[in-house]
């Protein structure tokens, strides 16, 4: 059984806590993206479940084992490393042969399994070459090589794409895809780039400060952020947050303050207990459209930066309040700066956060 | 129980976990301590016979507990030839003088040369630029005997045998070569760019060098001198062959203080030794950081 | 019209140097030895001259390396020319008789000398004994302090200490401890067999008595290197080595020692130009014997040129072992420069 389970996991260094009470559950052929901004405490929860650091407090169960104190070499894992890792004086055959002589198989037999993965991963012309030798995108190949090569409990990629151009790293995405696809092992990805979690979790854990701040589909972290935190990371550009004030909810319609303007729309029940309080409104740049008149769900500025992104164009618009508005149009709408826009907002796309920051359901 | 009580309880336990280098526990420490104190005894017992008096560094068995006395301290520098004889300096005072005079002048010069040339050959390459720095070190790495025939001959000549100045100018060569290499290697390791923003912003070759360069390289020329310091400091073979009785060195001075006829007075050599070794020994403190460097001459950073 | 030396300006200084090396010559066989002296010094010093200003109307890098290269011209270059040109003469330091000239005689005479060859094979022997007892114990030391333990910084300050003294006080160390009658040594043996016991009385004795106290002295060195190449290797190689769950057998061979192995092969050169050299230690602590059975190379060369006084002998016999030098340093500058590029 492939999983990996960690409970309440922590662990400090001296008086530093790098990881707090992180709980994750990574299923069979379940792929769990670790994604967070740099010294959010993702690697070392990594490393953690690898054995390569120490667990504080809480536990590690990997295949329905506690894992706490046994070394790495126990664990029955496979790790792609940051910077790969090859062992720089062995050739790539025997990088990816390394992991196989644990086993005891006999010299032909490992043969046979370095050209089975040297074939998915396209290696087989690179085998003889030292790592020295080998492009980014080859000794990245050769290190997800030497982790498929033998059946472990579960596979760690920490930063696996972080080396790649822009090119490679959308292509490996792809392959890393696949392969995974077809072991159906509990996998965790470490990123800290939004679209590589996207694309490739089954779930994704955001983590800040040590802590999850949520777990879920790539679908629900986007669509459903928890917290603020969450809205304003995942989703590129980034969303439009406002603070503003609640002042009165009525009939399910909320009227909110925003510095000089406000607005009205219709909020979930929870709203309601809030009654008068600050709050923040999340709309993503692609909820907001141009409107001829204004109306109670409108802002309004002038446009102040045009971003071309090339199928659609990021605008900036400076509201009343000085705020800056994103706002993606379709390419085909034609801005000018200084003009005046009216943006009204898709209700669907609209989040709300409360005074603590929590979204409000 | 705390969080910091669990970690401490799991490393008294070594169920830390595991991987391939990092932390060796104090087990390692007091299997270190041990070989480290044999490999030191050799330099200890020497220091703690200059302490003893000159029965107790005779005596058989060895003496591990005994009264320390000043006595061989005062001797290196003043004592009676013969038994009832006034004490006479021996001239000790005047060879510490010469060995710290003739180290600390050819060391300064040769930083004040090798310093230049370094700069010169690390950002001005020459053609041949590696001939030259080939040379400069085959100098270094010949064969001390191989080079001071001719020297001898040439110093007899030229009336330079036994002076200040000869020595002094052998020495400065002699540094020079570990000087250039050395403080090449500091200069190779600086980022150009600060130095081409520097040019662009109108200064001259000159003003990069001392205000800019320089000031970079600072601990590379305290270490530079410093190891030269020591070889000077420690070089017997010129010093036995091309300085006078004004001139001898600490060196030149201990060994005629062996070479000397039946009942070698050990106590006094240790206590010349250790006279001659606690500056070393601080110095060595001091300079961990760039020791790899400076015995390989340069040649090998890290 | 341009002169020559303003068109071929290297080439012209390159070719002083074979002119001065015929008048230097010609100066120490006409001319008495004070003033063929300075004739041989003012040639020398032109040809010098020569290339500082070659480099002068290149490079502003010609006036920063012109000091530093004139020194060394004046104090090695030029007297290993002139005792090279010595080597072809009849000359002894402590006659008056000018040099007569002598061919190739010395340079027989010295390769043909059952000598010689025995003075070189002792040295060699002491050099394999030494270099490689360094070797081992400075591996072993280096493998000891390549973790972090309490107190490591100390402890290796103390191991490092023997390398930075001086031969002439490690020499009467071991004098002391090698001694007869209340030397440690002898007063060790003595508790097993009840004689007094004198190392250096012995050949074997006297070797291992120079090899000890020299391997003592350097290994430290051998250690500095390899504890260099040790703390090297990335720490995520060994990390990726315990999830492939490689035996540490393979782990030393395949990641721990490919760091290693340069330096090692540094050490060993360098080492082994150093112990060419073996001159202080020896000459402290055996003088050579007993009879001549620890004499090396180079204490054979201080004899014959400064108790002898066969100078040009000498001479000749120091050109072989600078060639052998000069192909050593190469060696080694060639591995440090491979090493440093990647």
């Amino acid at each position: 059984m492939s999983t990996i389970e960690a409970t309440n996991l922590t662990k400090t260094f001296g008086s530093f806590t790098a990881v707090r009470n992180v709980d994750m559950s990574v299923g069979e052929g379940e792929v769990v993206c670790l994604l967070g901004p740099s010294g959010c405490g993702k690697t070392t929860t990594l490393r953690m479940i690898a054995g390569l650091e120490s667990v504080t407090e809480g536990e590690v169960k990997i295949g329905g084992q506690v894992m706490n104190r046994l070394p790495p070499e126990k664990r029955d894992i496979a790790m792609v490393f940051q910077f790969y890792a090859l062992y720089p004086s062995v050739s790539v055959g025997g990088n990816i042969e390394m992991p196989l002589f644990y086993l005891g198989l006999s010299a032909e037999e490992r043969s046979r399994e370095v050209a089975r993965v040297a074939e998915i991963l396209q290696l087989g012309e690179v085998l003889d070459r030292l790592p020295g030798q080998l492009s980014e995108g080859e000794k990245q190949r050769a290190a997800v090589a030497r982790a498929i090569v033998r059946d472990p409990n579960c596979f760690l990629f920490d930063e696996p794409l972080s080396r790649l151009d822009v090119e490679q790293r959308h292509s490996m995405r792809g392959q890393i895809k696949e392969v995974l696809s077809g072991l159906s092992k509990a996998t965790v990805i470490v990123t800290h780039d939004q679209m590589e979690a996207l694309t490739m979790a089954n779930r994704i854990a955001i983590m800040r400060d040590g802590m999850i701040e949520q777990i879920g589909t790539p679908h629900e972290v986007f669509s459903k952020p928890s917290n603020v935190f969450v809205a304003g990371f995942i989703g590129s550009p980034k969303m439009n947050l406002l603070d503003g004030r609640l002042s009165a909810v009525r009939d399910g319609m909320a009227t909110i303050e925003l510095g000089a303007g406000s607005m009205t729309f219709p909020v979930p029940e929870a709203a309601s207990a809030l009654g008068q309080s600050n709050l923040t409104i999340g709309i993503r740049p692609r909820a907001l459209e141009p409107v001829d008149t204004p109306n109670e769900r409108s802002l309004t500025g002038q446009v102040e930066l045009i971003e071309p992104m090339g199928a659609e164009t990021l605008v900036h618009v400076r509201d009343d309040d000085a705020r800056d508005l994103r706002v993606v149009l379709p390419r085909e709408r034609k801005v000018t700066p200084g003009e005046i826009l009216h943006l009204a907002c898709d209700l669907s796309q609209t989040h709300i956060f409360d005074d603590s920051g929590l979204a409000v359901r | 129980m705390s969080a910091t009580d669990k970690k401490s309880l799991a490393d008294r336990l070594g169920l830390k976990v595991h991987s391939g280098v990092g932390n060796a526990g104090w087990g390692r420490t007091v299997f270190a301590a041990v070989i480290s104190f044999i490999y030191f005894f050799p330099v200890f017992w020497i220091i703690l016979t200059a302490f003893k008096t000159h029965n107790d560094a005779l005596a058989i068995p060895p003496k591990f507990i005994f009264t320390p006395t000043l006595e061989n301290f005062v001797a290196v520098f003043s004592r009676a030839y013969s038994a009832g004889a006034a004490a006479q300096d021996t001239g000790f005072a005047l060879y510490f003088f010469n060995s710290v005079f003739i180290a600390g002048t050819s060391v300064l010069l040769a930083l004040a040369i090798g310093t230049l040339a370094a700069f010169g050959f690390s950002r001005y390459p020459l053609r041949g630029n590696d001939t030259y720095l080939f040379i400069i070190l085959t100098t270094r790495m010949l064969p001390a005997i191989v080079v001071i025939i001719p020297i001898f001959l040439m110093f007899r000549v030229a009336g330079l045998s036994g002076t200040y100045i000869g020595v002094i100018l052998l020495y400065t060569a002699f540094n020079l070569p570990f000087t250039i290499w050395m403080m090449k290697s500091f200069f190779d390791e600086l980022s150009p760019d600060v130095e081409d923003a520097a040019r662009i912003d109108g200064s001259s070759d000159r003003r990069v060098f001392f205000k800019i360069c320089l000031p970079q390289v600072k601990a590379g020329l305290a270490a530079t001198a410093v190891f030269g310091l020591i070889l000077t400091w420690n070089e017997f073979l010129f010093a036995l062959l091309l300085t006078g009785v004004d001139t001898r060195t600490v060196p030149v001075a201990m060994a005629q203080t062996i070479g000397g006829d039946i009942g070698v007075r050990w106590g006094l050599l240790a206590a010349i030794e250790t006279l001659f070794l606690i500056p070393v020994i601080v110095v060595t403190f001091m300079l961990q950081n760039h020791l790899l460097r400076g015995v390989t001459f340069g040649t090998i950073k890290r | 019209m341009k002169k020559v030396w303003e068109v071929y300006p290297l080439r012209v200084a390159f070719a002083s140097i074979p002119a001065a090396l015929i008048v230097s010559a010609l100066a120490i066989t006409l001319l008495p030895p004070s003033v063929s002296f300075w004739v041989s010094g003012a040639v020398s010093a032109f040809s010098a001259f020569l290339f500082v200003a070659y480099a002068w109307g290149r490079h502003a890098g010609g006036l920063l390396v012109a000091p530093a290269i004139a020194l060394l011209f004046c104090m090695n270059i030029f007297p290993l020319l002139w005792s090279f040109g010595l080597s072809f003469f009849h000359y002894r330091a402590n006659r008056l008789a000018p040099p007569r000239f002598a061919g190739l005689h010395y340079y027989e005479k010295v390769l043909t000398d059952p000598v010689v060859w025995d003075r070189l094979q002792v040295t060699a022997q002491l050099v394999v004994l030494t270099v490689s007892l360094q070797m081992i114990v400075g591996f072993l030391l280096a493998m000891l302090f390549a973790k972090q333990f309490p107190l490591r910084r100390v402890l290796l300050i103390l191991v490092l200490t023997p390398m930075m003294l001086s031969f002439v006080a490690v020499g009467a160390f071991f004098r002391y401890y090698y001694e007869p009658t209340f030397g440690l040594l002898s007063q060790a043996v003595r508790v097993f067999t009840g004689e007094p016991y004198v190392l250096l009385q012995s050949t074997a004795g006297a070797i291992a008595g120079i090899v000890f106290a020299d391997a003592w002295m350097w290994s430290p060195f051998v250690m500095l290197l390899v504890l260099a190449g040790l703390v090297s290797v990335p720490k995520y190689l060994y990390e990726a080595a315990s999830i492939d769950r490689i035996s540490h057998w393979r782990r030393f061979w395949n990641i721990t020692f490919p760091y290693v192995r340069s330096l090692l092969m540094l050490a060993l050169l360098f080492r082994t130009i150093e112990a060419f050299k073996l001159f202080d230690v020896v000459f402290l602590l055996t003088e050579g014997g007993p009879g001549t059975s620890t004499e090396t190379i180079a204490v054979y060369v201080y004899r014959v040129s400064f108790q002898y006084f066969k100078t040009s002998e000498s001479a000749a016999l120091a050109y072989i072992l600078l060639f052998t030098v000069i192909v050593l340093t190469n060696l080694y500058l060639y591995f440090a420069n491979q090493r440093n590029r990647t």
